[in-house]
Order: C-alpha cells, then sequence, then structure tokens
C-alpha cells in the first residue's frame, strides 16, 4: 500500500528562538499543522544576543520542548518519518546546538535526517499558509534581507542587503535607545514608531537592486545622540527609520517584480510581521494591480514548523542528509538549494 | 570503533591533554553519543580531539572515551568545556526523549 501521508519534526534555532514543530503532508499536498512551539532567548534592554548565550538557551530548552512538541502533536515516534534541522544560515554555536540534538533523536529514534535552509523554510512556509501562487518574496528578518524569485527549480536572489539585514539595523537601534528586546526589539520599534510624527533627515541607500542599511544606523546613531538638543522623540526616530528603511524594500520589492513581470509580494521573516511594512508594500503592489501576502507571527517570527514543512518536502522527493553531512554552516546562499519539489 | 583523528601518545606541539571516560549504561547509548558529537569538527586548530567507545566494567557497562589535547591550557579548557555542555545537551535528549521514555516497555537493548 502506497503511503499518503507523512509527518515531520522541525527544529530551528539559527538565531535567538528555539523553534519545534511537528507537521503532517498528504499525497493530496494537504498541510495540517499538529504543534509548534517556540521559546526564544531575549537579552537586556541595550544589549543583543551572543552566540554562546544563545546556544546555552538552545540546549537547555530543547529537550522539553521537543517532548512538549510530541505530545501536543499527539504523535508516537513510529509516526516520525524524518527529523528536519536548520542546517544553515545563521549564527554557528545556536545552529550547531540543535544539530547536536537532532542528530541524537535521530540516532535514537533510528529515523532519517534532512539539513533545511532557513530562507527556503521561510518561503516554503510563507506560500502555504497565504497560498500565494508565484510571488515575489521579500525575506527579511535580523540576519537576512533578500529579495527573492523562483525560476528553474531554485530561489534566485534579486537584490540583498549589501552588508547588514534591515532587522540587524532595527535591532541594534533598540540597542542605542535601550528599548526592550522583549517580546523582540523590532516589535517594540514599530510600537514606538506608531507615535511619532517628524521625518527626520536619513539617507537613502538604494543601490540598484540592491541595499545598504549599516550606514542608516550610523547616522540614527548619531542623531539619537543630539535627541537632546534636537527637538525630536524616540518615537520620530523610530518612525524616521522605519519609513525609510521600508521605503528602500518596497523600491528593490517593485523594481523586482518588474523583472519578472509579477505582481504579487509575499513578505517572509520576522521583520515581515510589521504591519507599517506590510501597509506600504501593499500600496505598491495595488498600484501594480497585484497583492502582498504575509503571514502572521507564528510563521514570520523563526519557527520549527518551517524547518518541518521544508524538510518534508525535500524528503518526500528521495532527499537525505547522511549523519557525516550534518554540520551546520553560518553561510548557506537560498540559490544553493535544489528546489526539486517545484516545476 | 571509530577516531576522528589520530590519537598520540604525546605530540610535542600539543602538550596539554586531558583524557575523559565517560559511563553510559549501553552499547547502543554510547555509539549514539559518539555518533551526534563526533561530526562537528573542532572549532581550533589548536585542539585535537579523538572520540572512541571503550569496554567498561560490571557498573559501566560501556564507556565514550575522549583524548583532547591543545597547544595551552587555556585552549584544552574552552575545548572541554564546550564539549561536555553538547555531552549535556546529548545526554538530556536521551533522558527525555529516547524510544523507552516515551514508550514504556520498548527493548532498547538491540544495539544497531
Amino acid at each position: 500500500m502506497a503511503k499518503d501521508s507523512w509527518i515531520a519534526l522541525g527544529c530551528e534555532g539559527s538565531a535567538n528562538k528555539l523553534g519545534i514543530g511537528v507537521i503532517r503532508h498528504t499525497s493530496s499536498n494537504e498541510t495540517t499543522i499538529l504543534s509548534n512551539l517556540r521559546h526564544t532567548f531575549v537579552s537586556p534592554p541595550g544589549t543583543g544576543f551572543l552566540p554562546k548565550d544563545t546556544a546555552a538557551h538552545h540546549r537547555a530548552h530543547f529537550p522539553q520542548l521537543a517532548l512538549r512538541a510530541l505530545k501536543e502533536a499527539g504523535c508516537s515516534i513510529a509516526d516520525v518519518d524524518v527529523i528536519c534541522f536548520t542546517q544553515g544560515p545563521g549564527m554557528g554555536a545556536p545552529l550547531s546546538s540543535v544539530a547536536v540534538a537532532a542528530r541524537t533523536l535521530s540516532l535514537l529514534w533510528d529515523k532519517p535526517l534532512v539539513g533545511v535552509n532557513h530562507c527556503v523554510g521561510h518561503i516554503e512556509m510563507g506560500r502555504t499558509i497565504t497560498g500565494a501562487d508565484n510571488p515575489v518574496v521579500l525575506y527579511v528578518s535580523g540576519g537576512n534581507s533578500q529579495v527573492i524569485a523562483y525560476a528553474e527549480q531554485r530561489y534566485r536572489i534579486f537584490g540583498e542587503t549589501l552588508d547588514i539585514a534591515v532587522g540587524n539595523c532595527l535591532d541594534r537601534f533598540a540597542r542605542t535607545l535601550k528599548i526592550s528586546n522583549d517580546p523582540a526589539p523590532g516589535y517594540n520599534i514599530e510600537q514606538l514608531a506608531k507615535k511619532g510624527n517628524i521625518l527626520l533627515d536619513l539617507p537613502y541607500t538604494v543601490k540598484g537592486m540592491d541595499c545598504s542599511f549599516s550606514g542608516i544606523l550610523a547616522s540614527a546613531d548619531a542623531l539619537a545622540a543630539t535627541m537632546d538638543k534636537g527637538g525630536f522623540t524616540p518615537e520620530d526616530l523610530c518612525f524616521t527609520l522605519q519609513e525609510t528603511v521600508f521605503a528602500m524594500l518596497v523600491e528593490i520589492t517593485e523594481r523586482a517584480m518588474a523583472h519578472v513581470g509579477s505582481n504579487q509580494v509575499l513578505i517572509v521573516g520576522g521583520v515581515g510581521s510589521n504591519e507599517r511594512l506590510q501597509q506600504m508594500m501593499g500600496e505598491m503592489a495595488r498600484e501594480r494591480g497585484g497583492s502582498v501576502f504575509a503571514t502572521d507571527e507564528r510563521f514570520c517570527i523563526d519557527n520549527g514548523i518551517m524547518i518541518a514543512h521544508a524538510g518534508l518536502l525535500a524528503y518526500r522527493t528521495g532527499y537525505r542528509t547522511e549523519l557525516k553531512d550534518t554540520m551546520c554552516t553560518q553561510r548557506f546562499r537560498t540559490d544553493e538549494v535544489f528546489v526539486k519539489w517545484r516545476d | 570503533m571509530s577516531h576522528d583523528t589520530m590519537a598520540t601518545a604525546t605530540d610535542p606541539d600539543f602538550p596539554c591533554s586531558l583524557s575523559i571516560d565517560v559511563p553510559l549504561p549501553t552499547q547502543r547509548l554510547a555509539k549514539t553519543a559518539l555518533q551526534a558529537l563526533q561530526v562537528d569538527k573542532e572549532l581550533s586548530a589548536l585542539v585535537r580531539r579523538d572520540l572512541s567507545i571503550a569496554e567498561g566494567d560490571a557498573q559501566s557497562p560501556a564507556l565514550l572515551h575522549v583524548e583532547y589535547s591543545a597547544t595551552t591550557n587555556r585552549m584544552l579548557r574552552v575545548a572541554v568545556n564546550g564539549f561536555m555542555e553538547s555531552l549535556k545537551l546529548v545526554v538530556e535528549v536521551m533522558e527525555t526523549l529516547d524510544v523507552d521514555v516515551l514508550e514504556p516497555g520498548s527493548n532498547t537493548n538491540a544495539t544497531s
């Protein structure tokens, strides 16, 4: 009797979120989320999360989080077909800490492993949750900023940051203003920005299909240092920063859309949960007769279910990662993945 | 038995060394720990690590035998500390999620 449903356990830990999820696929391509749990390592205001501490956090929380994920999914070990884990890109020590745990499970349970590209996880989850058929994807997070379009079995990078990710720019500016990192610095910047009115002067650095954020961060930091005498508030600074960097993202996304002839945009990654970005992108897309797709924080923010999902898609095409090949890598380009599961 | 680097008696370039025998209840668990931990190479070229399985005694049936050597004591300490943290994770995953923990009554005595 041919197999008509599969279950994958997915483990994500490339940054400060430890995510573990269990997903089911059927042969008629139904996707069911059986559990999706996450625990976030939050560092004090004014600080960022360091690799060593983040890895320690993931190691400490993995066993119980995995146990809860299995219980919520109502799965037995026999039900699980494959264990998926984030192989990269991301921070070295956190990635490896989760990989060690995934390997251990694979050996104890005698199940195959699939290493997953974090960016592809975001893309596949976004496509499935929103139903967007073949959109231009804006992937924006604390670690990545890329404009991606699918062509001939690869997710091709059309534009990206030349230096730091847009989320990194926002997160580091939150440290300058000593904004809380709970639940996430970007979320708190968004709330402050809603109360800002004054659009201050920041550089606008789009370079063709790409953009750059490190200069904007330096300028924002310099502006913040003059706040006492400047006649503006932290809210104005947050508002200005968002308006500037989001306009840049809208521009490079639109450029890619014109290039490939698409009018659908899918925004994935933690920064994608920002409502102002969704609003600005939506205005641009509507002007082009299209629409913007976005997911909520369950899927936007790093999670284990997207790893299970992308991993299971690969597994069903016959893809496996041998134990000896399960080392993690901080640099793993989105277009390195052969997307065999699409035409 | 598997060695991921050549274990040497005393390499003069790596004079600081430490040997650890981790007792585990079964050969299967010792082999699992070895395979999970040996994939990642040591981060520093100044550190060498060798993992193998050794037979224990009646009290500790299986041993994960770890040989570390490094150019300085500081490198040795840093590397061994990191190893112990990973080992702790492996053991906790075994304690929380092994087949006989999740499904009491299962047989985990067969060595794979």
